[in-house]
């Protein structure tokens, strides 16, 4: 099963940086199957969506602000958890649409996308470095996205 | 007073909140549109080497990471005391080209356009790319996603990376293209014109065929007299990565052009207490608030104020789309126009999408003019700085506006102080006032608000496809549309909202 592990997030904005922390603790500490990639990128929507052809599996891993978590609480959702995402950073439409889209145009989606999220506390702070809350979930994270692994 | 609240913008990326203010009587008081700000920008960078700007402003904003690329390059070299040779200021506009149809195109058809194909009044569900599929074809989406490929394909070529590029420093770039890229890219921009024509078609088809749509283009409610900016060649034609900058006036009249270096000439930035955000003005006429006129130093700097500050396109197709815009707005007044384009201004705000598939050609053809000159393969792509870094400035048009880095550093390059003025802050005093025009043509005592009505207030700011997120992009847990009408004392008597679970 042709898999992709895909960290998101901004390096330089605090705790949006989570995902990519994450995905860059999986590929140094962790033995993967070959058939599993591992990447990084930064967009929601259209570009995360054409990301994701070709895949059979894609587990994304993304910073979140609901407001109702602790900061670096961990979520496990489906894409249709998170009807109203916006992925701010991508000149976009959020996510649902674009696999609809992708759908709609028949394009060679993976079967199954799952996002594991952690809870941020700040992303309007430009900074390497997430808070103490999110830089204590990171390992938890990367554990989670392990057990999504089918 | 009643109080009406949109928060956030549904498409528009980031989170920004509009509130309303009604009088007793039920009008339109004052409207007041605030923006969160990212922090610490300037403190992040100083203390690093000029060199990593390129590649660290690209993360500011994951919308227009070309934009920054470019400009903190343009800005590098400055501070560097370095001309690029042609082939580098080549590949950087090639690149710039394919990036400009990549996000128009994004515009067009998935934010800003769905409110025309669809319509303003059809439900929220239908106004995204997927209605316009349903409306107009299926073909259509993939030509989107098409066009999307191409440009992130000549955005890989040239700059390293699909997302964020990375090879333009200062003095040219670290790479080049071979003959067999040039032939892809060229390929790739042949179709991408074709891909502008058809969609200036659809627009000619769909909304100047509509006389309900061309109403509301023309109506006052979404129509500003301020002045406009953008950056013209020497002949005064629109270009997106080098020149000067062009300023007209509301009556057509250019009071001037000027360089990046004397950006602080020209430019000042206004402070008011009610949000983060400053208002950039232009410091020669000076800040009369939030009015338009000819005193007011309020500006604009979109597609439709690129058109307005130039004299024309650089390429054919384009230039007769502009022509045939010009004449479109002015009608019988375009007659005097007949030898220079000079002194013409359009003040309708919605014409900016119009504006926006003009500059999608224009970027189109430019990409094929590029990609067929003969300079573009050479391996002269960077002269190496001898002089010692001082200071510098470099503007480029982003998509949302003329975007302006100024760096200073020590005798080793290393950053003191960064200044940024970004595309969507320019416009930041006229999309204050689109909103209120708007909601006072249509709030009024009697009128029930309506989603639909609501939505055209939005439409008249995301014309100007405005971007605040920069960089943040968590997903989050909701994204409401929530209005709430407050009485003089400030009670909630009436909650209208959309996208709330």
């Amino acid at each position: 099963m042709k898999t992709l592990i895909l960290g998101l997030g901004n390096p330089i904005l605090g705790d949006d940086s989570a995902g990519l922390k994450v995905a860059e603790i999986i590929r140094r500490r962790m033995t993967l199957d070959p058939s599993i990639e591992v990447s990084e990128d930064y967009a929601g929507g259209l570009r995360l969506m054409e990301r994701m052809i070709g895949y059979d599996q894609v587990i994304i891993v993304d910073a979140i602000c609901t407001g109702i978590w602790p900061a670096g609480s961990v979520l496990c959702l489906n894409p249709d958890d998170v009807p109203t995402q916006h992925t701010a950073s991508t000149h976009d439409v959020n996510l649902p649409t674009a696999l609809q889209l992708a759908a709609t145009l028949n394009l060679k989606m993976p079967k199954r996308i799952r996002i594991i999220a952690i809870e941020a506390e700040n992303v309007l702070d430009f900074s390497e470095h997430c808070s103490p809350a999110v830089t204590l979930a990171l390992s938890h994270a990367a554990e989670a996205v392990l057990a999504e692994l089918q | 007073m009643q109080r009406i609240t949109i928060d956030p913008i549904t498409r528009l990326e980031g989170h920004g909140k509009i509130e309303i203010f009604l009088d007793p009587e039920g009008e339109v008081a004052e409207t007041y549109f605030q923006i969160p700000e990212l922090r610490g920008f300037e403190r992040f960078c100083v203390g690093r080497p000029v060199e990593e700007m390129p590649i660290l402003t690209n993360r500011i904003c994951g919308v227009c990471p070309e934009a920054h690329h470019m400009a903190a390059a343009k800005a590098a070299d400055a501070v560097y005391h370095v001309d690029p040779p042609p082939a580098a200021k080549k590949l950087r506009e090639l690149l710039y080209s394919a990036f400009y149809v990549t996000d128009h195109a994004t515009h067009f058809y998935a934010l800003g356009g769905p409110d025309f194909i669809m319509g303003p009044n059809a439900p929220v569900a239908e106004r995204n790319i997927l209605g316009v599929i349903h409306k107009v074809g299926l073909e259509i989406g993939g030509k989107v996603i098409q066009a999307r490929k191409c440009g992130h394909a000549v955005v890989e070529m040239i700059g390293g990376r699909k997302v964020h590029p990375c090879t333009a420093i200062p003095g040219g770039l670290t790479k080049g293209i071979t003959e067999e890229q040039r032939q892809e890219i060229e390929q790739m921009g042949r179709w991408a014109i074709d891909f502008a024509q058809f969609s200036l078609k659809l627009f000619d088809d769909i909304v100047l065929k509509n006389s309900d749509y061309l109403d509301m283009i023309l109506d006052d409610a979404f129509t500003h007299r301020t002045y406009y900016m953008g950056m013209v060649d020497e002949f005064n034609h629109v270009n997106f990565y080098d020149g000067q900058i062009s300023i007209v006036a509301p009556d057509g009249e250019r009071i001037g052009k000027y360089v990046p270096r004397e950006y602080p000439d020209w430019i000042a930035e206004r402070v008011e207490p009610w949000t983060y955000l400053k208002f950039p003005y232009l410091k020669k006429i000076g800040w009369k608030g939030l009015v338009d006129g000819k005193d007011s130093g309020v500006y604009c700097a979109t597609p439709l104020s690129r058109l307005n500050a130039a004299d024309g396109m650089a390429t054919p197709l384009a230039q007769e789309e502009y022509e045939r815009f010009y004449v479109t707005f002015l009608q019988g007044e375009s007659d005097q126009y007949t030898t220079t384009w000079q002194g013409k201004v359009v003040h309708h705000h919605l014409a900016t999408h119009w504006a926006r598939l003009i500059e999608l050609l224009y970027a189109a053809e430019r990409w094929v003019q590029l990609a067929t000159d003969p300079e573009i393969t050479s391996d002269k792509f960077r002269a190496i700085p001898t002089e010692k870094p001082t200071e510098g400035v470099g503007i480029v048009e982003a998509p949302r506006g003329t975007l302006t880095h100024h760096y200073w550093t020590d005798e080793r390059g290393i950053l003191t102080r960064v200044n940024l003025i970004v595309g969507t802050t320019n416009n930041y005093a006229r999309m204050s006032m689109s909103i209120k025009k708007a909601a006072q043509k249509l709030i009024h005592g009697g009128t029930i608000v309506t989603e639909g009505l609501l939505n055209q207030i939005e439409m008249a700011f995301r014309a100007y496809d405005p971007c605040f997120g920069c960089a943040t992009h968590s997903l989050p847990g909701q994204m409401p549309l929530e209005v709430s009408i407050r009485d003089a004392n400030g009670t909630v008597v009436e909650c209208l909202s959309q996208y709330v679970k």
